[in-house]
């Protein structure tokens, strides 16, 4: 129930901001509906969808809702390290940044042994590069290296 | 006589060695990721979007294709060995195959399923062939307000149909929609929701969204959630179906290649939902209902047949009313656009290549995946041993480097990780992704029938109800609406009917 809430207290905030944000854009009227018109109309239709849904939701009958195994911090981590990878990318080049993100995989998300992190880490990040740097010449930030 | 020749031009195309080629990777490559629990076809035909930039629109097309209806070829070996589902569309298949490789016939299962899926799949080809033609000449006289109404109506299905509740669903086209309007106005091309971000103003490329959705979504879900495979230990032996069972599921093939082809026309509908009804239907049918669940033939020959027929009769809705039904579906009508053809009544008329080549290309993967899914399954039961640790990393990198190559940008790689973010909340929280991609590529056309209608009509809305077809289809649309107290109670019945204890979880909105 809580969950439930929680989405639909979201949609419905999503859903306000959004008009709000539309109603900057010109309405027109509707003999000749302007660039704001349908996004307004969308944005409602989000915030009443949402009401409905936090109605049915706080209807229902609390259930133990079955909670995730306390993996949600192996998640958390591996989305910091995926936003410092956009970040890092052109600074440290692709085949650094990949390396290092295969290797956080391997010994932090699901831990193997250094023997196999480090060799597909390193065989990852170098393969990956020649085959799509090399061969399809797509321009992957190259780095120091 | 004119199908014929356009088949054998389709024909003469989809030989080609490079055609062939694209459809036997399809093939190779949907067989693969069914086997594999953890990554959908949606999620691959979105990591392989990139691939196709470069290649021509009708081999792209017979690759992705390829990829989707080889995906449900694949589904039914984990079901049947493992008891867990590669697909959603094949959690139906557990209840009686794993049962049936339990008791040794794990052989029987598999080749059942298989000469299912092409005898479903090869009756559904020649249903495209003969619909989509003339439904498409009938969809080239809508104009706006029809067009309107059909993209209602069809968004509408796809909330109804693709999850569990139909204000989830269209929460989700809601959102799609808006994200369909980040960038220039159609019409009058003002700036929206860019906020001050230049590489907006052409909105968000469908690839990024749909690669992070789809792909960093179901890894970072995936992440949470551990999967492990214990492979059925047995020998496999006899993969050819005693005459005995040939009979029991003779039937059974033929009714899940109907239903599946007709439900799998509907927006929304497909494969999952098409697999489900069909068990359920055979069920009620037999006349010893209770040996389902306890290694029935009719219920692996069924749904899986269904599956099949649904997953190419989809591609009816895409190729003449221009209307993706599923994800997967979506993705190709993103790789269709990405080489300038707008799927809709237009195709079969103007790229009959495409058209006639896709068909033919369909027959051609379906021999394929019999001998890719029969004589070689042994190959698969053995990518079943590769450790989803070790994939993850692969899925992630392989979708870094595409979102980086469509534009040669690092901030489409943040872009594509935070639609990924979007995606792992969304699973989180029960939420089906596959309407929103679906509302995100129809939107723009739905804004710009809406409008151009309203000015049309000088802003009377009667427009949408005079027009006998347009208020036909907005009729259907709000019946949907107001039903789904009936659906409820559909569904309870359902699995009260079945009663399953399915272990281990389908790959998330993999339709």
């Amino acid at each position: 129930m809580l969950r439930r809430s929680a989405a639909a207290a979201l949609a419905l905030g999503f859903g306000v901001a959004a008009a709000y944000e539309s109603a900057k854009l010109p309405f027109g009227t509707v003999h000749s509906p302007g660039p704001g018109f349908f996004p307004w109309w969308t944005s409602v239709l989000i915030a009443a969808l949402a009401l409905i849904f936090l109605g049915q939701a706080l209807r229902a009958r609390a259930k133990i809702e079955v909670e995730a195994s306390g993996r949600i911090a192996k998640v958390l981590a591996l989305l910091a390290v995926l936003a410092l990878y956009t970040f890092l990318l052109e600074p440290l080049g692709y085949p650094l940044c990949t390396f290092l993100l295969v290797l956080f995989m391997l010994r932090v998300t699901d831990p193997q042994r250094w023997s196999v992190a480090l060799g597909m880490a390193g065989l990852t990040a170098v393969a990956s590069y020649v085959v799509f740097a090399v061969w399809l010449s797509v321009p992957l930030p190259r780095g120091p290296l | 006589m004119e199908i014929l020749s356009n088949l054998a031009t389709g024909f003469a195309l989809a030989l080609t060695p490079v055609n062939l080629l694209y459809c036997f990777l399809g093939s190779f490559i949907g067989t693969a990721i069914g086997v594999l629990p953890g990554l959908g076809p949606p999620a691959t035909i979105a990591l392989l979007l990139p691939v196709t930039y470069g290649i021509p629109a009708t081999s792209a097309v017979i690759l992705l294709a390829g990829i989707f209806y080889g995906a449900m070829y694949g589904g039914s070996t984990t079901s049947i060995l493992l008891n867990i589902p590669g697909e959603a569309a094949s959690v139906v298949t557990c209840l009686d195959g794993y049962q049936m490789a339990r008791q040794g016939k794990a052989g029987a299962a598999l080749a059942i399923s298989a000469f299912g899926s092409f005898i479903a799949g090869t009756l559904a080809i020649v249903g495209l062939m003969l619909l989509a033609p003339p439904l498409a000449s009938f969809a080239l006289k809508f104009g706006p307000a029809e067009n309107f109404a059909l993209l209602v109506l069809g968004l509408m299905m796809v909330g109804y149909l693709a999850g569990a509740s139909l204000t989830k669903g269209l929460m989700m086209a809601g959102l799609g929609l808006l994200l369909g309007t980040v960038g220039l106005d159609p019409i009058v091309g003002t700036q929206r929701f860019t906020f001050g971000f230049f590489k907006l103003s052409e909105g968000f490329d469908f690839i990024l969204v749909a690669m992070g959705l789809f792909g960093i979504g179901e890894v970072l879900a995936n992440v949470e959630q551990t999967i492990t495979a214990d492979v059925f230990q047995t020998k496999i032996r006899g993969l050819l179906p005693s005459r005995e069972e040939w009979r029991a599921a003779a039937a059974p093939i033929a009714r899940g290649s109907l239903l599946g082809f007709f439900i799998g026309v509907l927006p929304g509908g497909g494969a999952i939902i098409s697999s489900f009804i069909s068990y359920a239907l055979e069920k009620k049918l037999s006349n010893h209902p209770e040996r389902f669940g306890k290694g029935a033939i009719e219920g692996v020959a069924a749904p899986e047949s269904a599956n099949n027929s649904a997953a190419t009769s989809s591609f009816v809705p895409l190729l003449t009313l221009g209307i993706p039904g599923n994800a997967s579906i979506a993705m190709i009508f993103a790789a269709l656009m990405i080489h300038g053809i707008r799927p809709g009544p237009l195709l079969v008329a103007e790229r009959p290549e495409v058209f006639w080549g896709l068909v033919a290309s369909m027959y051609i993967g379906n021999i394929m995946l019999l001998v890719l899914n029969l004589p070689l399954i042994g190959l698969w039961v053995k990518l079943l041993k590769v450790p989803y640790p070790l994939l993850a990393p692969l899925i992630l990198v392989f979708v870094l480097i595409g979102a980086y190559s469509v534009n040669n940008s690092s901030f489409d790689v943040g872009v594509t990780i935070a639609f990924g973010v979007l995606g792992y909340l969304l699973r989180k929280f029960d939420f089906e992704p596959a309407p929103l991609v679906l509302a995100m590529i129809l939107g723009p056309q739905l804004e710009a029938s809406l409008r151009r209608s309203l000015i049309y009509s000088r802003g009377d809305l009667l427009i949408f109800f005079e027009r006998p077809i347009a208020a036909a289809l907005l009729a259907l649309a709000l019946l949907m609406l107001l039903s789904p107290i009936f659906r409820t109670v559909l569904s309870r019945k359902f699995w009260q009917f079945v009663a399953p204890e399915t272990r281990g979880k389908p790959d998330a909105g993999s339709v």
